[in-house]
């Protein structure tokens, strides 16, 4: 993969990185918000990869995992994933149940329901943090469209967007988040795939934001 | 013989002979194709990505599109001494995972089912049977001793038999 070396200097990567860390930061007061209780987000692990190499990230390609998918629109086009595993999913499920549950009492609406509507809004806050990261970085806007969510295999789940950039070699960010929340750790991913033609706008809009902060 | 299980990757293919089972996992928008020789109980999978190789010079790996990887397996089982008068096939896969209000046009997975369709059309290959489409992902067992092909899926619906 040594066209991706040339895409990107290490350099470059590492700016990636902070920048993430600093979006993290900003979670975790509208994650607590939410869940009505004390949350941290152990720093996250930035990996900045091409996308061909990301099935082999995925250990598993037939693991099961509740994903929400939104479209980036704006300055960066292509597709954010928010990804929470199977074991994590049912954890943030309960917590959001007790959370919801006790304090707008709807008995009426499965609580199933309700605990996977708090993951698509954890996914929407998550991914709305980073995005305001590389706006605040890069001067980039980036908008993301109605999250939409499936359960199914990791694989299945994210085959089209890693198709789509199979041609050419591409970048995509992936972001393991680790919240810790009432003594229960749990694991999501965020990975941000951005379209062929918004690889060069980006990395121009990286090089003056580094040039602008000097090295991070 | 001892029966042995060869697992490919998105973008892989395989052919092989009875009793070995050639499997795949993880099948979305992908189309899952498999080619079988049931007098000479060889066949081949191919887990293709992409409907199309058009304007794609120069190298591209063979399995990820429908065109080059239908060739190719064909080309493999001839010539291990297939014969096409016996070859059926079989396609899997092709979902569209999520269902959004804004999509324009078909989906890769649809084009991927039509382009497999077209192309062993033109290539004379019977399509004996098929399971396709629908939002939910997919993993596939071939078994080379009867032709039979598993479709399972993460509890979203029965296993189907092909």
């Amino acid at each position: 993969m040594s066209q991706n070396t040339q895409l990107m200097s290490e350099e470059q990567l590492d700016f990636i990185r902070e920048m993430m860390n600093i979006g993290a930061g900003n979670a975790v007061t509208a994650l607590q918000q939410l869940l009505q209780c004390p949350v941290d987000l152990i720093i996250p692990k930035v990996h900045v990869l091409p996308t061909v190499k990301l099935s082999s990230v995925l250990d598993n390609p037939a693991s099961l995992v509740a994903c929400v998918r939104m479209g980036m629109v704006g300055d960066i086009g292509g597709a954010m994933f928010f990804i929470v595993p199977e074991e994590s999913r049912k954890k943030l499920v309960s917590i959001a149940e007790e959370a919801l549950l006790g304090l707008n009492k709807l008995p009426w609406q499965k609580s199933e329901e309700v605990g996977l509507s708090v993951v698509v809004e954890i996914g929407n806050i998550l991914s709305g943090v980073y995005l305001t990261a590389i706006h605040d970085f890069c001067g980039l806007n980036i908008y993301h469209t109605v999250p939409v969510l499936a359960i199914d295999m990791i694989q299945p789940l994210l085959d089209e967007a890693l198709i789509k950039t199979s041609i050419q070699i591409q970048t995509a960010v992936l972001i393991e988040n680790e919240l810790v929340i009432e003594e229960h750790h749990i694991r999501t991913l965020l990975l941000i795939v951005p379209s062929a033609e918004s690889v060069k706008p980006m990395i121009d809009a990286l090089g003056q934001a580094k040039k602008a902060y000097g090295s991070a | 013989m001892v029966q042995h299980k060869i697992t490919i990757k998105m973008g892989e293919g395989a052919v092989n002979s009875a009793p070995q089972i050639i499997s795949s996992q993880g099948i979305g928008s992908c189309v899952v194709v498999t080619i079988y020789d049931p007098r000479r109980k060889m066949g081949g999978m191919a887990h293709i990505m992409l409907p199309d190789s058009n304007g794609l010079n120069g190298q591209h790996p063979p399995y990820h599109y429908a065109d080059t990887a239908i060739i190719t397996l064909l080309g493999k089982l001839y010539s291990r001494g297939a014969l096409l008068q016996d070859i059926v096939a079989k396609m899997i896969g092709g979902a569209q995972m999520f269902i959004c209000s804004d999509d324009s046009g078909p989906g890769i997975g649809k084009q991927n089912v039509s382009s497999v369709r077209r192309i062993l059309g033109r290539e004379l290959i019977t399509l004996s049977g098929e399971e396709v489409g629908g939002s939910y992902g997919r993993n596939v067992e071939f078994y080379l001793d009867s032709g039979k092909v598993i479709v399972k899926t993460a509890g979203k619906k029965e296993d189907v038999e092909l």
